[in-house]
């Protein structure tokens, strides 16, 4: 197919009609949810993309977040949690005490571990259609080449018709064009100290960046969970007032005294002109201007 | 061709082709001797274990004759044919066929039809073929020789001795003698043998409650077809389910080839199930997610439906009205994706009473959970939750290299996974102790630190021992990553 022809179709098949309301899914927050028009949309496919291994934590965070959001607003309680085997490699098994803590019961969640990501897309589709389930959660690793756009289209296809949110967990993964009607990328970020107990770790922050979404909004956020209210709230851009140390090169390397110097980072100039930076934007919910594409 | 083992120190052969080299070798004849008659003999040694591994496999080929089929010593079979002789147009027909397909197959076979356990036993052996015990004629079963009555070679030739040669000449004869001098074993046997005592027969394959079967004319291939006669025989099951208030929690399928070979499906089903059409679902799932796709040769041509387990049904099935569909189709969706991937794959968590993290929760598969104990530390029930645990877990912690305060002090700077943070601020120590009942007195203590290093990432990691006291240089081990 022409690619532009798949663009056409994909607008066509996979906008949100107009004058239906899809229910969405706030976040909460004034400026994020002003510019999504009222939250996520339920009932769709949309990626939260942790960008480096380690991120994993912080868009986990995001996705139970918004897992749990999506429990209390629906009334419905079952979620599955389909895990590509290569991605348990590197993040480990979920937790659940700790699930239990941040907000959402560890009972809701179905584990899925299928033996290879062919069977994985395959348990996703299925449970795409199931009209009972609240969302389902697609753990991958990387940018596998199975979940390519037909993948994600037919997702996106099967979340419209049974209303339940399928959400790509992806691990270690570049940015990557797919039928998803949002793509979120998740950083870890300071936390905000604790006023009571200010050496200690405070609620748990992450900047959360709106890359790309199918109505053309981006933008960047630092929001912060808190499981007591079990909701999002506007994060602080906190910096440590102690001059920086080299943190490429700490002296406990002690086994290896020639290491190369980091690489700088590769950019693509033609994403980076159209993107921008979640550090570009203000703090305390102040908007970025709104630009269009990506 | 002769079959030859070692027996009372000498190679002997202990089986042969029928009318092996004109008779000229016997069994139990020494194998110098057979070689000197005959010596181009074709001499294989025996093999028990595959001779009882085939034997079975015949056995749960004729499980398409009759569901009771059970082993009788190394070299029988035995089948209770009550009430299943007249499918095959009676008991001479049946015997007729399944002597010619058993033929067919290349197996040499006697075979006996009789009331009792005892007595078939002995017509198979000793009687002349085709043996068949009809309507309470004994005569063929009392000119038998008496090693037809499974009695041990010593007492068999105590009794020629006496000069009682066949079993005949022994039913006239008073019991009591007989029991004095030969033990309550004979009259047992002969009265197994006559049906005055009662013998039982343990089947291969436990015996189900339910059951439906199909055979057909004209051996099917088609997946479709198969699919198609799976939601037949589904619906003769429904009513059988009905009238015990049962629904299926774990049904098999038997798929009996032409040439022989039997292939065996099994779907789990976390509800009772009773609907036709969502059994034929399962196994259609359970069919597509095979790693090796059934192989029908030359077809199938008996379908067998079992129901292994069953539980009690409660309400009705996928009803629109009430509200119990919710729940329905959330279950159907387990058992499809249970029957594709395996049942073992679709988990739910459960708690275990440890405080050792790793073991402090498990799953189970969601088939199995019910009355199973719920994950979540008590923690999560308290109305301001401190985060102390992390959202993912190492499931074997990995080791690093930490910089921290001796004696047990918070990590400062640490490498993990070839990266090294610089920690900003920090909670710890937890201290977990370890569980002397399960790793010993020796296992050192853990003390839990929850870091956060300065570009935002919070970590769970603990120090294995206490210095001193424990270790001299403990280690540090990186367990878990926080939101």
């Amino acid at each position: 197919m022409h690619p532009q022809a798949a663009d056409i179709l994909d607008r066509l098949a996979l906008t949100p009609r107009r004058g239906k309301a899809a229910p969405r899914l706030a976040f909460g927050l004034k400026s994020l949810d002003t510019r999504l028009e009222g939250g996520l949309i339920q009932g769709a496919l949309h990626e939260i993309r942790a960008p480096t291994a380690r991120d994993i934590g912080a868009a986990t965070g995001v996705t139970l977040g918004l897992l749990a959001t999506a429990v209390a607003q629906s009334g419905r309680d079952r979620v599955m949690w389909i895990s590509d085997p290569a991605a348990g490699v590197d993040a480990g098994v979920l937790y659940p005490d700790g699930i239990a803590q941040y907000g959402l019961d560890p009972s809701c969640i179905t584990l899925v571990t299928p033996v290879d990501l062919q069977t994985a897309l395959w348990a996703a589709d299925e449970a795409a259609r199931c009209p009972d389930l609240v969302a389902v959660v697609l753990h991958v690793r990387g940018n596998p080449r199975q979940l390519d756009r037909v993948a994600t289209r037919r997702l996106m296809l099967r979340a419209q018709t049974s209303g339940c949110t399928v959400l790509v967990l992806r691990q270690s993964g570049v940015e990557e064009a797919s039928a998803a009607h949002t793509r979120w990328r998740v950083e870890a970020r300071p936390s905000p100290p604790d006023p009571g107990f200010p050496q200690g770790l405070g609620l748990p922050q992450m900047a959360l960046t709106l890359e790309r979404s199918r109505t053309g909004q981006t933008g960047g956020w630092p929001v912060i969970w808190n499981p007591k209210h079990k909701a999002f709230a506007h994060g602080s851009k906190h910096i440590y007032t102690d001059p920086q140390v080299s943190v490429d090169r700490p002296a406990v390397s002690g086994h290896r005294p020639d290491r190369a110097a980091p690489l700088g980072h590769v950019v693509d100039l033609r994403r980076a002109s159209t993107r921008r930076a979640p550090d570009d934007c203000g703090a305390d919910g102040q908007e970025c201007p709104t630009d269009r594409g990506a | 061709m002769i079959v030859v083992q070692t027996v009372k120190n000498a190679q002997r052969i202990v089986a042969h082709e029928p009318g092996a080299v004109n008779g000229q070798v016997s069994l139990e004849q020494k194998l110098g001797d057979a070689r000197a008659l005959v010596p181009d003999l074709d001499v294989y040694p025996a093999a028990p274990h595959e001779d009882a591994a085939l034997l079975e496999q015949i056995g749960r080929w004729c499980d398409r004759y009759t569901p009771l089929v059970g082993l009788s010593g190394t070299d029988g079979l035995m089948m209770d044919i009550s009430g299943c002789a007249h499918l095959f147009g009676g008991e001479a027909e049946m015997i007729e066929m399944l002597r010619a397909r058993l033929r067919g197959q290349g197996f040499n076979l006697r075979l006996g039809v009789a009331d009792t356990i005892g007595a078939a036993w002995g017509l198979a052996r000793f009687g002349t073929q085709p043996a068949a015990l009809s309507g309470g004629d004994l005569a063929p079963l009392l000119a038998l020789p008496l090693e037809a009555l499974r009695i041990d070679e010593k007492t068999v030739l105590a009794l020629r001795r006496l000069g009682l040669r066949r079993i005949g000449c022994l039913t006239p004869l008073p019991r009591a003698p007989l029991t004095t001098r030969f033990g309550a074993g004979l009259l047992q046997r002969l009265d197994q043998a006559l049906g005055r005592a009662a013998e039982s027969l343990m089947p291969l394959t436990p015996p189900v409650d339910i059951t439906a079967e199909k055979a057909f004319f004209d051996p099917i291939t088609h997946a479709d077809d198969i699919t198609r006669s799976i939601t037949l025989l589904a619906q003769t099951l429904v009513p059988l389910l009905e009238a015990r208030d049962q629904g299926a929690r774990a049904l098999e399928l038997r798929l009996f080839r032409v040439d022989g070979h039997r292939q065996h499906l099994i779907v789990e089903a976390a509800h009772p199930l009773r609907d036709p059409a969502r059994i034929a679902a399962l196994f259609r799932e359970r069919i597509a997610g095979l790693a090796v796709d059934i192989d029908a040769g030359f077809g199938f041509d008996l379908v067998k439906l079992a129901v292994l387990r069953s539980e009690t049904f409660a309400g009705t099935q996928g009803d629109l009205v009430s509200g119990s569909q919710n729940t329905d189709r959330f279950e159907a969706l387990i058992d499809r994706l249970g029957a594709r991937l395996g049942a073992e794959r679709v988990r739910g968590f459960v708690g275990a009473d440890t405080h050792i993290p790793e073991r402090s929760f498990g799953t189970l598969p969601v088939i199995r959970m019910r009355g199973a104990a719920a994950a979540g530390s008590t923690a999560g029930a308290l109305r301001v939750p401190p985060l102390t645990r992390p959202l993912w877990l190492m499931s074997r912690p990995e080791a690093i290299d930490v910089l921290a305060q001796v004696p047990d002090g918070a990590p400062m700077r640490f490498r993990w996974r070839k990266v090294g943070y610089v920690a900003a601020r920090s909670e710890g120590p937890e201290r977990i102790a370890c569980e002397w009942w399960r790793d010993g007195r020796a296992a050192p203590t853990r003390d839990y630190f929850q870091v956060e290093a300065r570009d935002g990432y919070r970590f769970w990691m603990f120090r294995h021992g206490l210095y001193d006291r424990e270790r001299t240089a403990p280690r540090w081990y990186m367990q878990g990553v926080f939101a």
